[in-house]
């Protein structure tokens, strides 16, 4: 098998990027990150607060640590909040251009689905479906060489956890079926 | 509750094999961290198993010590139905409900056997007093509180130790380690004065002379009067009642599978662990852990969790640990 | 000497072809469950135990011991070429490791980490060998306190180190913190921050949240960069292997800190993790050119490899004199040791002489044959990047998806690990510093531990961590750490003025 006709992306970092509008600037992800780290501060630091977060006689009690990190979070969150708005005005970088974006989400959608039917199906189903697909519909891989590799890690990987080493892995229906 | 009570009942005569088998790797469960005596007991198990062939599948040791042991009550409840998982329980599994108000009751689960007692021990360094009367009055006479390690908070470890602070009037301030070994070892480091670790935990290092046994905390001395070290055997070791202060403790080791499972596959662990204890792994086990032999199931265990239960709920209650 | 006789006769234990044929097996069957992720080294050893119970204890802790070797070798190979740490240690290995691979010296940077295990563990096995008495009763002076300290100096080697904004620094390890803290608080037994939720309760496993945070975000920003993993300009050959070891010489210092750091926190159990990031964070204060770190500097892969690995192999003392395990891989052994009917604690060096030496005999020979075997295989594991990036991706995918559960058999991990691969993503992006948010994660709960036992002990007051000369020292180390900066740049001044005068006529 000769590498060149199976490598299907660039692997030249200095390759130039293809001119992509962006889809947002690094600013509103900071904004957006900072105020849902504030939100969680608050929720974390009612709740130890609620357990507890004074010092009695035998030192701090459960929430007393926990309580006064996410005030110190609240407050860099908070600062990181005020740099940002702040820095708004002036140019703010690209987050993701929508190239990149997409390209992200050609990774991030099959990983979010295999977690689904790994769920529902079993692992060994969902990474077979995972690692099949990918390979053909992103990598554009001949489907025989695709099927046959996703069969192949798979099978080796059941072999392994399920069978050599007893890691039992979630199963599904198909793993059901044949006693497993 | 009542399905499991029912399926005890049907078993307590002589447990008949009914021809059920695991078809699968079974878990055993640990409700604590590895090197725990839960944790060697399981391996003990493990190796008993494995060695004589009393069962055609492997066991596997499944470590779920997160949250002090309720990730294994957790894991356990929410396998209901799967005879592939049996629990080595101790007394977490009245106590941890209580303390921390997790959603747990043992009587969801299905008991299969009590395979043994734990006995506690109270121990100082061996560079410390000599008696329980001696340690008492040092610890009265000691300008800070004496330090008393122990496993993990609101535990039997803590249980014991408001106990004899009860009965004795001295001050104790008890220190939660994670681990009855890291207690051994703190206690040979002189960071602690005390502590009430099991048989099992501070063995190696009484046989080092690096601490002393003071007093037991059971009715009866331990059995076992072989030497442990060159010139003790555990029933050497008074119990604390002889010594003036009455406090007893025991704690169960039991094995449950999850709810629900059949009684067939319930017979078949009886039997499985009914063989075990027959095994010499697991009498030389007893001996040098100085635990209690004992083998209770069906009626007689439920009974004998019900009033064990009942026994540490007023404890728990009286210490002040139930969590309102 | 007593100690030398007494590792010849362990030697002259092992040398049949016997236990020369199991040893190998055990280090080919530790590198494979070394290199899967989520098996790691105690899952791998908790899963071969089995295998060695029929074996006599000697060749049973051979096959072990060897076991522990090939994981500890093994861990470092996914840490460098997917940026997946296998254990916690490793998380230290992949700051410089990993740029190395992207560089195209995977290969350089494999042998570094070989070799530095080998160098950790090599001068930790001679300590253990000449020191053992003295060091099992030195283990014996750590309490609360002095735990604390050393928990205390671990992060102030951190602070100040980063190149990003203070307050995002700030922000990564608070959060870090906190969600260390989440699930049961020991010191109380109350459970905080589960919200009702019966999964929070175990806590958050920091293994689940490393695997998201370094392996699934990896996969989308270098799917974003259209990077693929490059494997083409890594020759691998014996010139390689030379090349980094005739280098060697010039680290010599790091070499040697490391293994020091390594062995201390080693033989005070817990200490391996400590040890990779405070082997790796003193390496780069120390450094004329700490900029460069981070980028693909060898250096960068030599210290954190060789602490931890210096510190994974004395954990073992402490847990065979004392009994106390130092590692999870350690306390396995442990509960393996007892199987065959022998109690480690003082005891064991007196009467299982044998066992002892031949043990330590087999971390000798177990150590040079693992490294040649891992330097021979290193171009078959470096071939790995050769395979199309849309073929390996989801396959990393996959591997993430089975450590992350293999850890807990929780389903809620997966998720979680997903939810920490955004997270990871959206963090690099912004320049918020992953690096503290780890390291709080792992440490944050055991310092705390330690702090607050030490409260309980000393009735609250803050001097316990000046109480005695060895607290107290670690405790002041600490803090000249934490102000560092300010104390180098008054030093730097001092010592600028004096060359002006001396260079001025």
């Amino acid at each position: 098998m000769s590498q060149t006709d199976l490598e299907i992306v660039v692997d030249d970092p200095t390759a130039p990027e293809d001119d992509s509008p962006a889809v947002v600037s690094s600013g509103s992800v900071e904004i957006v990150v900072c105020l849902l780290l504030l939100a969680l501060a608050v929720t974390l630091g009612y709740d130890n607060w609620r357990t507890g977060a004074s010092w009695d006689a035998t030192g701090p009690e459960p929430g007393y640590f926990p309580f006064y990190l996410s005030i110190i979070l609240g407050g860099g969150s908070l600062y990181g909040l005020i740099v940002a708005l702040l820095a708004r005005r002036a140019a703010s970088g690209t987050f993701v251009t929508r190239a990149q974006a997409r390209r992200v989400m050609a990774v991030f959608v099959p990983t979010l689905l295999f977690c689904l039917v790994t769920q529902f199906l079993g692992l060994y189903v969902a990474s077979f479906l995972l690692i099949a697909g990918f390979m053909r519909l992103v990598g554009k891989i001949a489907l025989w060489k695709s099927l046959l590799t996703a069969l192949v890690f798979t099978a080796i990987m059941f072999v392994t956890f399920d069978i050599a080493f007893d890691v039992i892995m979630p199963k599904g229906p198909l793993e059901a079926a044949f006693g497993h | 509750m009542k399905a499991a009570i029912a399926l005890a009942a049907a078993l307590c005569g002589t447990p008949a094999f009914a021809g059920w088998e695991p078809t699968k790797p079974v878990e055993i469960v640990v409700a604590a961290g590895a090197g725990g005596a839960s944790d060697q007991m399981a391996r003990m198990m493990q190796a008993a198993i494995q060695k004589n062939n009393l069962m055609k599948q492997p066991m596997v040791v499944s470590l779920k010590g997160g949250a002090s042991g309720a990730e294994a009550l957790m894991y356990m409840k929410s396998s209901e139905g799967d005879p592939n998982k049996v629990l080595i329980a101790y007394s977490l599994i009245y106590m941890l409900p209580l303390s921390a108000k997790i959603p747990f009751n043992w009587r969801e689960l299905t008991p299969v056997s009590v395979i043994a007692l734990d006995q506690f021990v109270l121990w100082d360094n061996s560079a410390g007093p000599k008696t329980v009367k001696e340690f008492i009055d040092a610890a009265k006479a000691a300008s800070s509180p004496f330090k008393m390690g122990g496993t993990g908070s609101k535990r039997e470890d803590h249980v014991l130790t408001v106990f004899l602070e009860q009965k004795t009037g001295a001050k104790f301030s008890y220190l939660p380690y994670k681990s009855g070994g890291e207690a051994a070892t703190q206690l040979v480091g002189n960071h602690t004065e005390a502590n009430v670790n099991n048989p099992s935990e501070n063995l190696e290092v009484w046989r080092a002379g690096q601490v002393r046994p003071l007093c037991v905390f059971d009715k009866e001395r331990i059995s076992y009067t072989s030497k442990v070290t060159d010139t003790q055997s555990w029933a050497d070791i008074p119990t604390c009642k002889e010594q003036g202060v009455d406090v007893q403790y025991l704690m169960l080791r039991a094995m449950f599978l999850p709810g629900k499972v059949t009684a067939e596959q319930q017979a078949f662990y009886v039997e499985l662990f009914h063989k075990v204890t027959q095994t010499t792994e697991y009498k030389d086990y007893m001996e040098k852990q100085a635990l209690k032999p004992i083998f209770l199931t069906g009626k007689d265990m439920v009974q004998f969790l019900e009033e064990d239960d009942a026994i540490n709920k007023s404890l728990m209650t009286e210490a002040g640990f139930v969590a309102k | 000497m007593e100690a030398l006789g007494l590792l010849l006769h362990g030697f002259a234990v092992l040398l049949t072809w016997k236990t020369l044929v199991l040893m190998m097996v055990g280090l080919v069957l530790g590198i494979f469950v070394g290199v899967l992720p989520g098996l790691g080294g105690p899952n791998g050893v908790a899963i071969l135990l089995p295998l060695t119970f029929t074996m006599d204890p000697t060749s049973a802790i051979v096959m072990l011991s060897c076991i522990y070797w090939g994981a500890l070798f093994g861990g470092a190979i996914t840490s460098i070429l997917f940026n997946i740490p296998g254990e916690a240690w490793s998380v230290a290995t992949t700051f410089d490791g990993y740029p190395m691979a992207q560089q195209g010296r995977a290969a350089e940077a494999l042998t570094a980490a070989f070799t530095s295990s080998f160098i950790g563990s090599l001068v930790a096995v001679l300590l253990i060998t000449f020191l053992a008495p003295m060091i099992s009763s030195f283990a014996l002076k750590f309490g609360p306190p002095e735990f604390f300290a050393v928990y205390l100096l671990t992060f102030c080697s951190f602070v100040g180190l980063g190149r990003e904004a203070k307050h995002k620094t700030v922000i990564s390890m608070s959060l870090g913190l906190l969600l260390a803290g989440v699930g049961m608080d020991t010191v109380s037994g109350n459970l905080r921050m589960t919200f009702g939720s019966a999964e929070l309760l175990r806590g958050i496993n920091f293994l689940v949240a490393v695997i998201g945070l370094f392996g699934i975000s990896e996969i989308l920003l270098t799917m974003e960069e259209r990077l693929a993993l490059r494997g083409h300009a890594a020759s691998i050959s014996l010139r390689v292997v030379l090349g980094v070891w005739k280098d060697l010489p010039k680290y010599w210092v790091t070499l040697l800190r490391s293994s020091f750091i390594g062995c201390w926190l080693g033989i005070t159990p817990g200490g391996a993790i400590a040890a990779s990031f405070m082997g790796y964070n003193l390496a780069k204060r120390f450094s004329k050119d700490s900029e460069s770190f981070g980028k693909g500097r060898i250096e960068g892969v030599f210290a954190p490899e060789t602490a931890a690995h210096a510190s994974g192999t004395s954990a073992l003392l402490p847990m065979l004199a004392l009994g106390i395990p130092g590692s999870g891989t350690a306390a396995i052994l442990l509960g393996g040791l007892m199987v065959w009917g022998l109690n480690p604690g003082p005891l064991l060096f007196v009467e299982h002489k044998d066992f002892v030496w031949g043990l330590i005999a087999s971390m000798y020979l177990g150590n040079v044959v693992g490294l040649v075997l891992v330097l021979t295989t290193v171009p078959i594991f470096a071939s790995i990047l050769r395979v199309p990036f849309a073929a390996v991706a989801p396959m990393i995918v996959v591997s993430c998806a089975i450590g992350a559960y293999a850890i807990q058999n929780a389903m809620f991990d997966i998720w979680l690990m997903l939810g920490f691969g955004v997270v990871g993503y959206v963090f690099k992006k912004i320049g918020i510093p992953l690096a503290p948010f780890t390291l709080a994660l792992v440490l944050g709960n055991r310092a705390e531990d330690a702090f607050r036992l030490s409260m309980i002990g000393s009735g609250g007051k803050l001097g316990v961590f000046w109480s005695n000369g060895l607290v107290g020292s670690i405790t002041t180390l600490a803090i000249v750490l934490l102000f560092w900066p300010v104390i180098d740049s008054v030093l730097g001044r001092v010592g600028l003025t004096q060359r002006t005068r001396t260079t001025s006529p």
